[in-house]
């Protein structure tokens, strides 16, 4: 049985070097100076003190976080009564549903946003909205998915036993669906808000350019500018961020649970 | 015989915890071998450490003369039915069968002869072509089976092959089984711990516990001479009491002296006497070598199942006041509320372990609606002091409707069974007879009204009150006191009898010296 | 009562559909406009087609985005199978201490990941290029297809790999014989997701190809002016996508029926 174990020795070495390092550079240009393409060694903090005196890039970090917020919460009050009718129709009848649910994950986000940039320039909507309206379009079937299979795992006798103890079907929903589907609607929220925080595409290609979300100033300290330490900087603060709102949703619903 | 496996001296530990210390055992060819014994007391890690799966800490496993410790599972001579059967599930019955044939490369019309042969039997014909997902229990059994065997394997492991099948199906293969390693004629090491499956299959048996073996034997052997205590539980029914060995031939158990068939003790030897259920004959009180009251009869098919009590258990007696309660009422809110005097302990009061709640729920104290819902108490007050005395105590709802009732605090009264180290308590009580009209489990609730307890006078630990005595019939119970006598479990006896006896009756045990078998105490008695 | 529930039910999931396709059904029209706008379709025509299949640099998107996609599903889908066969009979501590570290790049935005590996390449002084994109790729397919095997995995009768090994088979035929062929409907749907990630990927592959180098989404990203040649190539991908789904579907379904079938014999 050992001997098996030896077969994950190569990847653990391809972890070491393609998924540690980068993240170590990262950390290392985020705490050095400015020095493009050679790393200069040079400790520093700057990089971070910058981004908090600048009230610009404040109100960037607001603004995705806003949008990924509104995104989440959209996402969860669209898609739970979809995946809840989902799991009450036959059983060939959902099959069907999910293959048409993901069916359009597979076709490129970048081509169906376009699409939405044609659809959008029909009406006149603020850069927010039609930015809002295409992350909600393309993290929907991610949302309807999850609570979908966390409703469909369920024991039905769950349901009959509720009704046997007199619970009415609102109260059933109240007290034995939704909380079981908590887990559900947790990955769903991983599978939603995590990218649409950092998403740049969606705002460049549906906001317009003066549009500019955290992962657009990213790019633009990448790309355009050129100033990779400060760049690293911002995509650790975001990284941070994410991972401390990640962990709080995990402990709300370990709390949620216990109660 | 050919001695075909030894195992010399095997010590295993999982993260720190030693599974097996240091194990002996020779088995021969053609032996039908059992490991019996409880879950966890090793026997399945030996039986993976000869199959090459687990690699022991230290000591040796010689099979046919030639140390295997390095050889790896699949160049053994040895085959294995799994626990779960471990069939594999993308293969049919007949590629299941076939498996360990094509990896050693033989010929498809020899693996065709081979492998029919092994469906007939293990009684599969015609099943080659099914699903082994879709099979029953047995099925699936039937068919690990062959898989194993028709590798012509020197010794097949069984690891409780029969554990997930029902009663019926279990006797059934059990048969087949035996019938199949007498065809067969090889080695079979099976383990289980069922002790029944043990007993009516093996030709020997290793009784395993914690780590070490107990007793090497025929099933005969275990069964009628078991090594100690722990054997003779772990196999059958028994009676196991503490006596001494006067000298060889007579034994002494509770200050009287029975003949038996055992020698060779140390004088005055503190010894294990055991009784089989079975040997015990009921006769009527006068002619019995013991004396005693059936305590329980349950039916067992051909025979009833006795518990037989010879010496009653420790006892304590209390009185129980049946009275008809005043309820309270209050005209303006409607509300009524009732609750009981009693009775409390004096140093429970002065440790403080009561509580208002405690109060309320001793005082049986409830209060209630015009519409019968009920109605939380939420002021308890009382001037009761932990000394011996009467007091009141005033339980009241948020709408002041309120009763108050007298509490006796008394001094706690135990009663202390030195020979037997135990202590028991109980107190006198109150009572309405509709609570004990309504009652579900009259002893238990008299147990929980009376604050019944029993301990063990050395550490303390909770000792079960198996016994309560009353003289009244709770359906028709009126006003009055009663005795209610609590007792621990005293000398019982199981007794196996064709005789029909009721509880209550006065009966005789008897036996013979033929009938007790003296086993020594075991070093680590628990 | 029960009737109108269920009304409002599928007449809600139509909504939801409808939201879904909706882009999808405007660019399948659009692709057979035969003026450049995006918002009044003024006839029918194939030119956009016919331009698409005459533009070189989007020719050559697509092959990039193909060949990648095929290199680092197969390389993922082996190492990945592979190590999660490993990982499974590891330590408890190795194992999740390693699935840990798998899981980054997964719970990761992907703009970390991207700039990371960026960083990392060019402090190796290894020049962008078509090999840093493969690179690239792979290395964010394997967690994908790790976790879709280990599940799997984990349901496997322990004793299964043993039984094998004692009807004398080497761990290696342990494993093509018997692992691999129980887990194999995993590693298949780890490949499917090792594929779509590749093919869809955008963010890291911007930040990890080298000059010269565009998929189909860099090249849609850095279209100057809107080509509605973009229209056809979308709907090429959902005829290709929608029929390769529906044939998996069906020989999946004509799968189980024979199974059933061979079952009741």
């Amino acid at each position: 049985m050992k001997s098996f174990f030896r077969m994950s020795y190569p990847y653990i070495l391809w972890i070491a070097i393609f998924i540690v390092a980068p993240m170590l550079m990262i950390l290392l240009y985020a705490l050095t100076r400015m020095g493009n393409e050679t790393l200069t060694f040079q400790f520093t903090l700057d990089n971070f003190a910058r981004f908090f005196r600048e009230p610009t890039f404040i109100s960037v970090l607001i603004r995705s976080l806003r949008i990924a917020l509104e995104t989440t919460v959209l996402c969860i009050l669209l898609g739970y009564p979809a995946a809840l009718f989902i799991a009450n129709l036959s059983e060939k009848k959902q099959t069907l549903m999910v293959l048409l649910l993901t069916l359009p994950m597979w076709i490129n986000m970048l081509l169906k946003t376009y699409a939405w940039r044609g659809i959008l320039q029909n009406f006149d909507l603020v850069s927010e909205m039609k930015v809002l309206i295409g992350m909600v379009y393309v993290f929907l079937p991610y949302m309807i998915i999850q609570i979908h299979t966390s409703i469909s795992k369920m024991d039905r006798e769950l349901f009959t036993a509720a009704y046997d103890l007199g619970a009415n079907r609102w109260v059933t929903f109240k007290k034995v669906i939704l909380p079981l589907s908590v887990p559900g609607i947790i990955s769903g929220i991983t599978l939603v808000f995590l990218p649409a925080v950092s998403s740049f595409v969606i705002p460049k290609l549906l906001g317009g350019g003066d549009y500019v979300l955290i992962g657009n100033l990213i790019e633009i300290y990448f790309i355009t500018t050129g100033d990779w330490n400060f760049g690293s900087a911002i995509s650790l603060i975001m990284a941070l961020i994410i991972i401390a709102s990640m962990y709080l949703t995990k402990k709300i619903d370990r709390n949620a649970q216990e109660e | 015989m050919r001695k075909l496996i030894e195992f010399r001296n095997i010590v295993k530990s999982f993260d720190g915890q030693v599974v097996l210390k240091g194990v002996n055992l020779n088995i021969y060819e053609n032996e039908f071998v059992t490991l019996l014994g409880p879950s966890g007391c090793g026997k399945t890690t030996l039986l993976r450490i000869l199959g090459g799966f687990l690699e022991q800490d230290e000591g040796t496993v010689i099979f046919d003369g030639q140390c295997i410790d390095n050889v790896p599972p699949y160049k053994r001579e040895i085959n294995t039915v799994f626990q779960r059967y471990a069939l594999f599930p993308h293969l049919n019955v007949y590629d299941n069968i076939a498996f360990g044939l094509r990896i050693k490369k033989t010929g498809e019309d020899i693996i065709a002869q081979k492998v029919n042969r092994m469906l007939s039997l293990v009684n599969l014909e015609g099943y080659g072509k099914r699903n082994v997902t879709k099979l029953s229990g047995g099925q699936q059994q039937r068919v690990a089976i062959a898989r194993a065997l028709v590798n012509e394997p020197n010794v097949l492991l069984l690891d409780e092959p029969l554990g997930a099948l029902d009663l019926k199906l279990r006797k059934e293969m059990q048969r087949e089984l035996k019938r199949i390693q007498q065809e067969v004629g090889i080695t079979f090491i099976y383990v289980t711990h069922d002790q029944e499956e043990a007993l009516t299959m093996s030709d020997k048996i290793v009784v395993m516990n914690a780590g070490e073996i107990e007793q090497i034997g025929t099933p005969l052997e275990i069964y009628n001479e078991p090594a100690n205590a722990y054997v003779a539980r772990f196999i059958g029914e028994s009676n196991i009491v503490t006596g001494t060995m006067v000298k060889d031939y007579l034994v002494r158990v509770d200050d009287r002296e029975y003949e038996c068939r055992d020698f060779g003790f140390k004088p005055n030897e503190s010894v294990d006497v055991l009784i089989r259920p079975e040997d015990l004959t009921v006769v009527r009180p006068e002619e019995g070598v013991m004396r005693g009251e059936v305590k329980s009869v349950v039916f067992k098919g051909v025979h009833y199942e006795l518990m037989v009590e010879t010496k009653t258990g420790t006892s304590k007696t209390v009185k129980m006041h049946v009275v008809t309660q005043h309820d309270m009422d209050n005209r303006e809110t409607g509300e009524k509320i009732s609750a009981n005097d009693f009775y409390v302990d004096s140093e429970d009061l002065e440790s403080g372990a009561l509580t208002d709640r405690d109060f309320i729920s001793i005082a049986n104290a409830q209060a209630w609606d015009d519409e019968n819902r009920d109605i939380s108490l939420t002021e308890v007050s009382h001037n009761i002091e932990p000394k011996p005395g009467v007091y009141n105590i005033t339980f009241s709802t948020d709408k002041k409707t309120e009763i108050t009732v007298k509490v006796y605090v008394v001094h706690p009264e135990y009663v202390e069974d030195a020979r037997h180290n135990i202590g028991i308590s109980a107190l006198d009580f109150f009572i309405t007879p509709d609570e004990i009209m309504e009652s579900m489990a009259i002893s238990t609730d008299l147990k929980t009204w009376a604050s019944a307890e029993a301990w063990n006078l050395q550490d303390d630990s909770s000792v079960e009150i198996t016994d309560v005595k009353f003289d009244f019939d709770p359906a028709a119970i009126t006003e009055g006191s009663y005795d209610i006598t609590f007792a621990t479990r005293g000398r019982v006896y199981k007794v196996e009898t064709t005789a029909a006896k009721a509880a209550g009756d006065k009966v005789g045990l008897a036996f013979g010296p033929d009938e007790i078998h003296i086993m020594h105490k075991a070093v680590e008695d628990a | 009562m029960k009737k109108k529930k269920k009304f409002l039910s599928s007449g809600y999931l139509i909504l939801v559909l409808l939201f879904i396709y909706l882009p999808i059904a405007y660019v399948v029209l659009f692709s057979f406009n035969d003026s450049k706008s995006m918002t009044k379709f003024t006839g029918f025509s194939l030119r956009w087609y016919e331009n698409m299949f005459n533009d070189r640099t989007m020719l050559q998107s697509i092959y990039y985005t193909v060949l990648v996609a095929v290199i680092s599903t197969v390389v993922s889908t082996i190492v990945g199978t592979v190590t999660a066969i490993g990982l499974s009979k590891a330590k408890k501590v190795i194992r999740s201490a390693v699935l840990e570290v798998n899981n980054l790049p997964v719970m990761n935005p992907d703009i970390v990941t991207a700039i990371g590996l960026m960083l990392l390449f060019v402090s190796a002084k290894v020049q962008l290029s078509l090999v840093t994109l493969i690179l690239a790729h792979i290395s964010f397919s394997i967690p994908y297809v790790i976790l879709s095997i280990m599940p799997k995995l984990r349901q496997l009768d322990d004793n299964v790999a043993e039984a094998a090994l004692d009807l004398g088979a080497t761990p290696v035929q342990a494993l093509t014989k018997v692992i691999i062929p129980q887990i194999y409907p995993a590693i298949l749907s780890g490949a499917l997701i090792a594929f779509s990630m590749s093919f869809d990927d955008f963010v890291i592959s911007f930040f990890t190809a080298g000059v010269g180098i565009n998929n189909i989404s860099m090249y849609v990203y850095s279209m100057k002016r809107f080509n509605p040649s973009v229209n056809a190539l979308s709907t090429l991908i959902v005829v290709v996508v929608t029929v390769i789904l529906v044939l998996v579907n069906i020989i999946s379904s004509r799968m189980s029926k024979e199974r059933k079938k061979e079952e009741n014999v």
